[in-house]
């Protein structure tokens, strides 16, 4: 499925987005306000299945990326956004309740906020722990990295 | 936002689709005499120590008596960071900790992985490297199912069927240990390939398994399934429709046993799936019973895998050739299997070093447990534990 039939659904439903055909298939990419009305849109194109949610520390930003199905059709679509950090972007649970666990991982290992979940706890560290999967946050410390 | 605003959900949903009915808050933490009958709510906390939660599964659940009101996982005891230990290990050496993600079936995300990789690096696998794997993948989920079949039997209160499918899983393991050289943590596939080929003398010793599993399986089956007292604990309990499934990202026998036909190996074709003859077992309800007959459906039709894999296993190299430091160019690739428990995904992002520079599991156990915060709700307390008993969970994989 090329990324401009992704992008004609989107602008029924008014949202403006950038689409392009990647090596992992279609991607669209949007402004994270809109990311709830794009991902309804999507689904009710068929897009019913919620694959996976997950979030990508650039360098310069957070990328979070959806990556959505129709087992019918058996085509897989990907919206991409980028926060910055300590950012926020839309809870999609009302669309997809598949993102209630995911979004609160992706909260707390990249420190992000989604606004309008409904039980915005931590899934898998505890209080205080830092977000740890983003590049600042080093693997072992210095002392501990054997020199090559 | 107010819980009004959070509910609503009308127009979001399209018709027929499933739409929450309680706010997914957790548990209500109703106070004593929240009704004329000074009811009090009970917060009970089972695990992480509990042998009825598979690992350390930490569940709380609030029960007005028997009856569960509300239920939550808490997560993390077996939080190791993966997917963070992940991008400073070589392409080479991240088998080993995937292996002890999934500690149950690890070749599963050990070929995904390998596949992401290819499908970046551009490397062709030989014929024979793809019919290994899926030889060694099919006799894992046997093995996989098995040790979920006894202990789904343990949280039913049957003690027998336990001992005899880990009789019947330690002939795979040895079978697997002979392939790989390892029992569990196999560290076998590798991007390009496998490690080593098949070794001399394995076909009579998995055929010799093949001859006498079915028949045990059978009896297991009967032991199980055709007990009356059990049949009683699983039949109609647990429905999970085919909406809710669908909605909270099941996958696997979980969500075939609603009836939904999705199967990796045929949806998206990998390895040597698409070569041989298998049928894909679905269930109606959706219950425990419906998820019991799936997985003793799946185990059937691996044992017939298995057998034409090793009749048709080609000649050739059991590796592509790859360079011993991979640096695939920059990009983003996703690859799944389909695993003992649904749809097991790498998502990984390359940035052209030797070392991922992100890598995601799309872990099915994790999706398929999300559902237990809406599933046990409105049941009772020993009918909680045997469905979280049947959606087949393995803690390393949903920590990560």
């Amino acid at each position: 499925m090329p990324a401009s039939r992704l992008a004609d659904i989107l602008s029924k439903a008014g949202v403006a987005c950038e689409p392009s055909d990647e090596a992992l298939g279609a991607v669209v990419r949007l402004e994270a306000a809109r990311i709830t009305d794009a991902l309804a849109a999507l689904l009710s194109d068929g897009f019913g299945f919620l694959v996976d949610l997950f979030a990508t520390d650039t360098g310069e930003a957070i990328e979070l990326t959806y990556h959505v199905r129709s087992l019918k059709r058996l085509e897989d679509a990907y919206l991409k956004t980028t926060v910055t950090y300590d950012g926020e972007a839309p809870s999609v649970w009302r669309v997809y309740p598949a993102a209630l666990y995911a979004e609160r991982e992706a909260a707390e290992l990249f420190g992000m906020a989604f606004p309008g979940h409904p039980n915005p706890k931590r899934l898998l560290t505890v209080e205080g722990t830092e977000p740890l999967l983003r590049k600042s946050i080093a693997i072992r410390e210095a002392g501990e990295v054997r020199l090559s | 936002m107010t819980d009004e605003e959070l509910m609503r959900v009308r127009g979001i949903r399209p018709e027929g689709a499933y739409t929450a009915t309680v706010l997914p808050k957790g548990l209500r933490r109703l106070p004593k005499g929240c009704d004329e009958l000074a009811t009090e709510h009970l917060i009970l906390n089972a695990g992480p120590q509990h042998p009825s939660t598979h690992g350390v599964l930490h569940i709380l659940l609030e029960l007005d008596g028997e009856e569960v009101v509300a239920a939550e996982a808490s997560l993390g005891y077996l939080h190791r960071g993966v997917e963070k230990l992940a991008e400073s290990r070589r392409y080479h050496q991240v088998g080993t900790l995937l292996d002890r993600a999934d500690y149950v079936s690890g070749l599963h995300s050990e070929t995904a992985f390998a596949m992401a990789v290819e499908q970046l690096a551009g490397i062709e696998v030989p014929r024979k490297a793809s019919w290994i794997r899926s030889l060694t993948m099919e006799l894992n989920r046997i093995a996989s199912h098995l040790v979920w079949m006894g202990t789904f039997g343990l949280d039913a209160g049957a003690m027998a069927p336990f001992l005899y499918v880990m009789r019947d899983r330690e002939a795979i393991i040895g079978i697997l240990e002979a392939i790989t050289g390892s029992r569990m943590m196999f560290n076998y596939v590798r991007p390009g390939g496998v490690l080593a080929d098949l070794p001399v003398g394995i076909e009579q010793r998995i055929r010799a398994f093949l001859s006498t599993f079915p028949g045990f399986l059978d009896e297991n089956d009967a032991l199980l399934g055709g007990n009356e007292i059990f049949r009683a604990r699983v039949q109609g309990v647990g429905v999970i429709d085919r909406h809710t499934a669908l909605a909270f990202g099941m996958s696997g026998g979980c969500l075939r046993a609603t009836g939904v036909d999705y199967d990796v190996r045929r949806a998206r074709p990998y390895c040597a799936y698409p070569e041989i003859d298998f049928d894909v077992p679905l269930g109606e309800r959706g219950d425990n019973w419906d998820r019991y007959v799936v997985r003793v459906g799946e185990m059937r039709q691996a044992t017939r895998m298995v057998e034409q894999l090793l009749d048709g296993m080609p000649e050739g190299e059991f590796t592509a050739k790859v360079p011993k430091v991979l640096r695939p160019p920059a990009g983003e690739s996703y690859a799944a299997v389909e695993s003992p428990r649904g749809e097991l995904g790498i998502h990984l992002v390359s940035d052209g070093g030797p070392t991922p520079y992100r890598m995601r599991v799309r872990s099915p156990a994790y999706y398929n447990l999300a559902v237990v915060d809406e599933a046990l709700a409105g049941g009772l307390l020993a009918d909680a534990i045997v469905t979280l008993g049947s959606l087949d969970i393995v803690l390393g994989e949903i920590d990560r």
